[in-house]
């Protein structure tokens, strides 16, 4: 028996409330958040009589997916699934943010959900819910009318002056559109970022944990050997797709090891080995979103993700040993 | 009361050092990177995706460019993750490769050309700040973190396409054995 269920956004959340209404074809609660099913699909699932489905190890057909479950850290997965138009549910504290936030939009998604958050939906948001998708549609429509619209504008003729006025305003608008992209991206996504790292980087100099650090972190990352075992650990294929989300990890551990070269513990000629030893894991998390992204066939997914993972322990070391010969003649 | 402004020196100490980090991040890395962004971002709209599309789409038929050419352009021109939509040009069962040549490539792309994975930048940038600090120029090290970057995807898609046809071939063999059983 299918019970529409209803997830309200967390205290630190963003976005919601959804209302999930399970069908027959569509029951399935997708969760995408590395080592294995998350609870919080295992319960939504429960709530609304669907099945919570491992989407690393198995691929779903789009059309069977009534929400998926993610735990992005604000850098990708959290856009995919709403631009695609499948509803979201981040387990952490993410508001609209990534390279695809215009797609993230409170009808699609809600973050910072816990168990508590959810409940059974009444009849009215039901209803509500159902009328959404219709606008969906409409939306679509109207969408579609304007592009005729703009078609058969398009065709009409005009003189040289008006063509070479268009034509101006339309570059200087791609500039000005570049202009606010990039704006957008560096307040939305590095800005944020380098607060974090200041604070970590802050605390770690002024603290005296940072010589702990140089001593751990430098004879090992200032060898060739030391980078093939960080390397190979990195891709261990059960460790990777921890490793991996948003890249802060390697985001981290490369302002740790610049700060070493910074400081001469690490010699610097290591610089481009050392970039390829802290990333053999990445996009290990993302596989299966990058595979469905690329329209790849369940059955693909399926074998793609082990493909990829195992492929990691041969080409992350390998990947070092290229960068240390390459480094020859390098500073 | 002395010992207790002690501590509150020290607690300020350890927030003062992150803001001292924090000006040197803002005002060292971030302008270059809004022009250059803007710079690459407004070619990218005037070249238009449409005929970016027609050239990858061509290119994936040859495993050299699949994993080398396609990858490249498809990031920096859409960057991450949009680059990765390009998969559905690449036949079906190169595709596994395709996303482990193309994800490869999202960090060795951002020495270069940072706006194509500006919320990663710090992969390379950590590294590189070190680098920069010790005052070394640092163009040569992002043009072999590019160039290498591209070997290293080449060869992961080879490695990752052979990975998977056999994964493939003895996923197939096991199923036609279960069906024998049946």
């Amino acid at each position: 028996m299918y019970k529409p269920v209803i997830v309200r956004r967390g205290s630190g959340g963003w976005g919601g409330p959804l209302t999930l209404v399970p069908t027959e074809e569509k029951h399935k609660i997708v969760s995408i958040t590395g080592g294995g099913i998350h609870p919080l699909a295992v319960k939504i699932a429960d709530m609304c009589g669907g099945e919570a489905v491992d989407g690393f190890s198995h691929a779903i057909p789009e059309s069977e997916i009534l929400a998926v479950v993610i735990d992005c850290g604000g850098t990708a997965r959290c856009g995919v699934y709403p631009r695609k138009n499948i509803l979201t549910i981040n387990v952490l504290p993410v508001g609209k943010s990534g390279a695809l936030a215009r797609f993230m939009t409170p009808e699609l998604y809600v973050s910072d959900v816990k168990e508590t958050n959810l409940d059974y939906a009444d009849e009215s948001s039901v209803q509500a819910a159902l009328l959404r998708t219709e606008d969906v549609d409409a939306v679509h429509k109207r969408e579609d009318l304007k592009r005729k619209i703009d078609a058969a504008r398009a065709g009409q003729k005009r003189n040289i002056i008006t063509r070479i006025g268009i034509s101006i305003g339309q570059i200087v608008n791609k500039f000005y559109a570049a202009g606010r992209e990039t704006i957008d991206v560096v307040i939305k996504n590095i800005l944020p970022f380098m607060a974090f790292v200041s604070m970590i980087l802050g605390i770690i100099n002024a603290s005296g944990i940072g010589t702990v650090i140089a001593n751990t972190i430098s004879p090992v990352a200032g060898t060739l050997p030391g980078m093939l075992v960080i390397s190979f650990i990195c891709a261990i294929p059960f460790i990777s797709p921890i490793l991996g989300p948003g890249a802060v990890i390697a985001q981290v551990v490369g302002t740790l090891v610049g700060a070493q070269i910074a400081l001469g513990n690490i010699p610097v000629q290591y610089a481009l080995p050392a970039l390829f030893a802290i990333d053999a894991q990445v996009g290990a998390d993302f596989v299966p979103v990058g595979l469905s992204l690329g329209e790849a066939d369940p059955d693909t997914i399926e074998l793609g993700v082990p493909a990829v993972l195992y492929s990691r322990v041969i080409t992350g070391p390998l990947s070092v040993l290229i960068a240390y010969a390459a480094s020859i003649g390098l500073y | 009361m002395e010992t207790i402004a002690a501590i509150a020196n020290g607690f300020m100490a350890l927030f003062k050092a992150g803001g001292d980090t924090f000006t040197a991040f803002v005002t060292g890395i971030i302008p270059l990177i809004i022009v250059l962004m803007t710079a690459v971002n407004s070619l990218i709209k005037i070249i238009g995706e449409e005929r970016f599309y027609h050239v990858a789409k061509k290119a994936t038929k040859y495993t050299l460019t699949r994993y080398t050419v396609v990858p490249v352009l498809a990031i920096i021109f859409m960057g991450s993750p949009m680059c990765f939509t390009f998969g559905q040009f690449v036949e079906e069962k190169y595709k596994p490769a395709f996303y482990d040549a193309a994800v490869s490539f999202v960090h060795p792309v951002t020495g270069l050309f940072p706006h194509a994975n500006g919320s990663e930048l710090f992969v390379y940038m950590g590294i590189a700040a070190g680098v920069q600090a010790l005052g070394y120029e640092l163009g040569e090290l992002a043009v072999r973190y590019f160039l290498v970057g591209i070997i290293i995807i080449f060869l992961r898609g080879l490695i990752t396409e052979k990975i998977y046809l056999y994964l493939k071939a003895r996923d197939g063999r096991r199923k036609t054995q279960e069906a024998d059983h049946v």
